[in-house]
């Protein structure tokens, strides 16, 4: 449809360095969690152990501290795994590898870095084993919650969002409902076509009888009232060629107009009033602000099961004036709450002036 | 016709884009006031304005309402050289000012009774005018300037207001050989591409030239946030946000499968209340 490449999903322009990312997991909230929970090792293991206990905690701390770290790391580096290994299972084993080798590290500089005494001594390999083991029991345990609670945290959010799309939908479908009830005649326009009708009236022209049926048909159809389920295209012609005539006859120079759309598509339903919003469009925003006036051209076609219904004009195109689009708004609303999510409104610029606005969907 | 006019007999112009409008009100004068010349007719600003230099009538019937020039504006270049009368069809804002100012004005349909005043009112003016009398000169220039203000003034409330504020509506994009009007609240997210900025809105996307900076400063702020230094979101397409394993955060969207980055300097635009 354009020349841009699409975007790769989860592919940040320039996510922030893994450095930094690391830095920012270790909260002194998660430290403090992991030296708590040391602490509490330290003082299930006193017991057993003949060190100090100062030095017991230190060294329960320094394991604790090792494995949020080799924790907090494997969720940064490396950038990218291969396919089939999941982060989360490589964070708990990271976890678990890094907890021996922490405490591996540790009675080595209680030993001052001599392995083979380090293994002569049978009470360090066991006070190795009981850090380790109670270790490999606890960092794992813990590193699966904090990525458990890191997922149900996610699903919430989605559940939450589903909602509130949910509940966005209900509003606007309501909100198109009343819009429509507040439809109404614009004073300029009715008290304009009026002096018209006077003016034919008055000069006895043959013209007023018919022009005052198109009056009528506008005005019962602009009526406010709840959306007419039973609404066809067809009515919704009916209406948008009883305005085009009253523009007509206000502006016979400067309207010309032409409504082309195959009689397959008339017995389609249609909400009412989504046509006429456009020609009215065409007309305010177009037509009437040019001096010489323009072509309004309706067109429809179906296509693959899809409709496509047009108003084209010859008109100034789009300027300033044309403010906010509320009206627009309204009607692309308006179609998504008939047709559903996959109809469109689309305005483009005509050539070498105008406006061409189309409405797409799936009767 | 010009030739056969007493040069005592006032004279008047009839600016109207509508053609039947333009008969009727001439119609209504001939039968109001037989004395008054109808030189001209206009229909639009511009030639009202044209013909007035050209016939330099008495009066000018200017509708408020035209294409291109409007009525208030060929007044304005018009002012003290003619009497002018305000024509409108329904104008609230304009009726206000026309009073305030008391300006002459018809409202469409024009009712005799209506018209019969104001053609006694201007026949004294022009009476007044040809003896010399000194008139309480009304600030005509000021007036009319009012009145243009209020006809500037957005007719309804709802969505004009935004405009007013001056935010960027629609942005202009070309995809293929067409032009394209995509309206701001379309918009999904827009990502600067180098030079180029890539808007992605609902139902597409394209380039477009102007750069994401300048978009920025024409956009709603309410609307639309600037997540990273080179995405803008549109806070509405917002599905939910998670928080990365650091100090950053992705955006979901409704519907879309994009996740786009939000770089820790913006992050606090998505703290909890």
């Amino acid at each position: 449809m354009s020349t841009a490449s699409p975007i790769a999903p989860a592919a940040s322009p320039a996510a922030p360095s893994p450095w930094q990312g690391f830095v920012a997991y270790l909260t002194p909230l998660r430290l403090a969690l992991a030296l708590g929970l040391a602490g509490l090792a330290a003082v299930m293991l006193g017991p057993i152990f003949i060190i100090p206990f100062p030095v017991l905690l230190g060294r329960t701390m320094f394991v604790g501290l090792w494995a949020l770290l080799a924790f907090a790391a494997a969720g940064q580096w490396p950038r990218r795994l291969p396919r089939w290994w999941a982060r989360w299972l490589f964070q708990v084993l990271v976890v678990a590898l890094a907890v021996p080798v922490a405490t591996l590290l540790v009675y080595l500089v209680a030993v001052g870095g001599d392995f083979a005494s380090l293994i002569r001594s049978e009470g360090r390999v066991m006070g190795f084993l009981w850090i380790a083991g109670s270790g490999l029991l606890v960092g794992p345990l813990l590193a699966m919650g904090a990525l458990y609670r890191q997922r149900d945290a996610e699903a919430r959010n989605q559940a939450l969002s589903f909602e509130l799309e949910r509940s966005e939908l209900e509003r606007r479908a309501l909100d198109a409902r009343l819009r429509l009830l507040q439809a109404q005649v614009e004073p300029h326009f009715l008290f304009n076509t009026l002096a018209n009708v006077r003016a034919l009236v008055e000069a006895g022209s043959p013209q007023a009888a018919p022009v005052l049926r198109s009056l009528i048909a506008y005005l019962r159809a602009a009526m406010p009232r709840l959306q007419d389920e039973t609404a066809c295209l067809a009515d919704e012609l009916g209406l948008v060629k009883a305005y085009l005539e009253l523009m007509h006859l206000r502006m016979p120079d400067r309207l010309v107009y032409e409504i082309a759309v195959p009689s397959e598509l008339l017995r389609l339903r249609f909400p009412p009033m989504a046509l006429l919003t456009l020609v009215e469009n065409a007309v305010r925003h177009g037509i009437d602000p040019s001096e010489e006036g323009g072509r309004i051209e309706l067109g429809g076609l179906r296509e693959d099961g899809q409709v496509r219904l047009w108003v084209s004009d010859t008109g100034v195109g789009l300027v300033q004036q044309m403010g906010s689009g509320t009206g627009l708004r309204n009607l692309r609303e308006r179609l998504q709450v008939v047709y559903g999510e996959g109809a469109a409104l689309d305005l483009q610029e005509n050539q070498p002036h105008g406006l061409r606005a189309e409405i797409r969907f799936t009767p | 016709m010009t030739a056969l006019i007493p040069p005592t007999a006032p004279t008047a112009l009839i600016a109207d884009d509508e053609p039947l409008l333009r008969d009727s009100l001439q119609r209504a004068l001939a039968a109001a006031w037989p004395e008054l010349r109808v030189l001209a007719t206009a229909r639009n600003g511009r030639e009202a304005v044209e013909l007035f230099e050209q016939h330099e009538p008495d009066i000018v019937f200017l509708d408020v309402h035209m294409p291109g020039m409007n009525g208030v504006e060929a007044a304005r270049q018009i002012a003290r050289r003619a009497q002018i009368v305000f024509v409108t069809a329904y104008e609230q804002y304009a009726v206000q000012a026309f009073e305030q100012g008391a300006l002459d004005y018809l409202v469409k349909p024009v009712d005799e009774l209506r018209l019969a005043d104001t053609v006694q009112r201007l026949q004294e003016r022009l009476r007044a005018r040809a003896a010399g009398t000194p008139q309480p000169q009304l600030d005509l220039q000021a007036a009319i300037e009012t009145l243009a203000r209020k006809l500037m003034q957005p007719e309804s409330g709802a969505g004009a207001a935004t405009s007013a504020a001056g935010h960027l509506q629609w942005i202009r994009a070309s995809v293929g050989s067409t032009l394209k009007l995509i309206p701001v609240d379309q918009i999904v997210f827009m990502r600067s591409d180098e030079k180029y900025t890539l808007v992605v809105w609902h139902e597409g996307e394209a380039l477009i030239r102007t750069p994401i900076r300048e978009l920025v400063e024409q956009l709603d702020p309410q609307r639309f946030v600037q997540v990273h230094r080179s995405v803008v979101v549109n806070l509405h397409a917002v599905s939910h946000v998670t928080r990365g394993p650091n100090e950053t955060a992705d955006l979901h969207l409704k519907g879309r499968p994009e996740i786009l980055p939000v770089s820790r300097s913006y992050l606090h635009l998505f703290r909890q209340m």
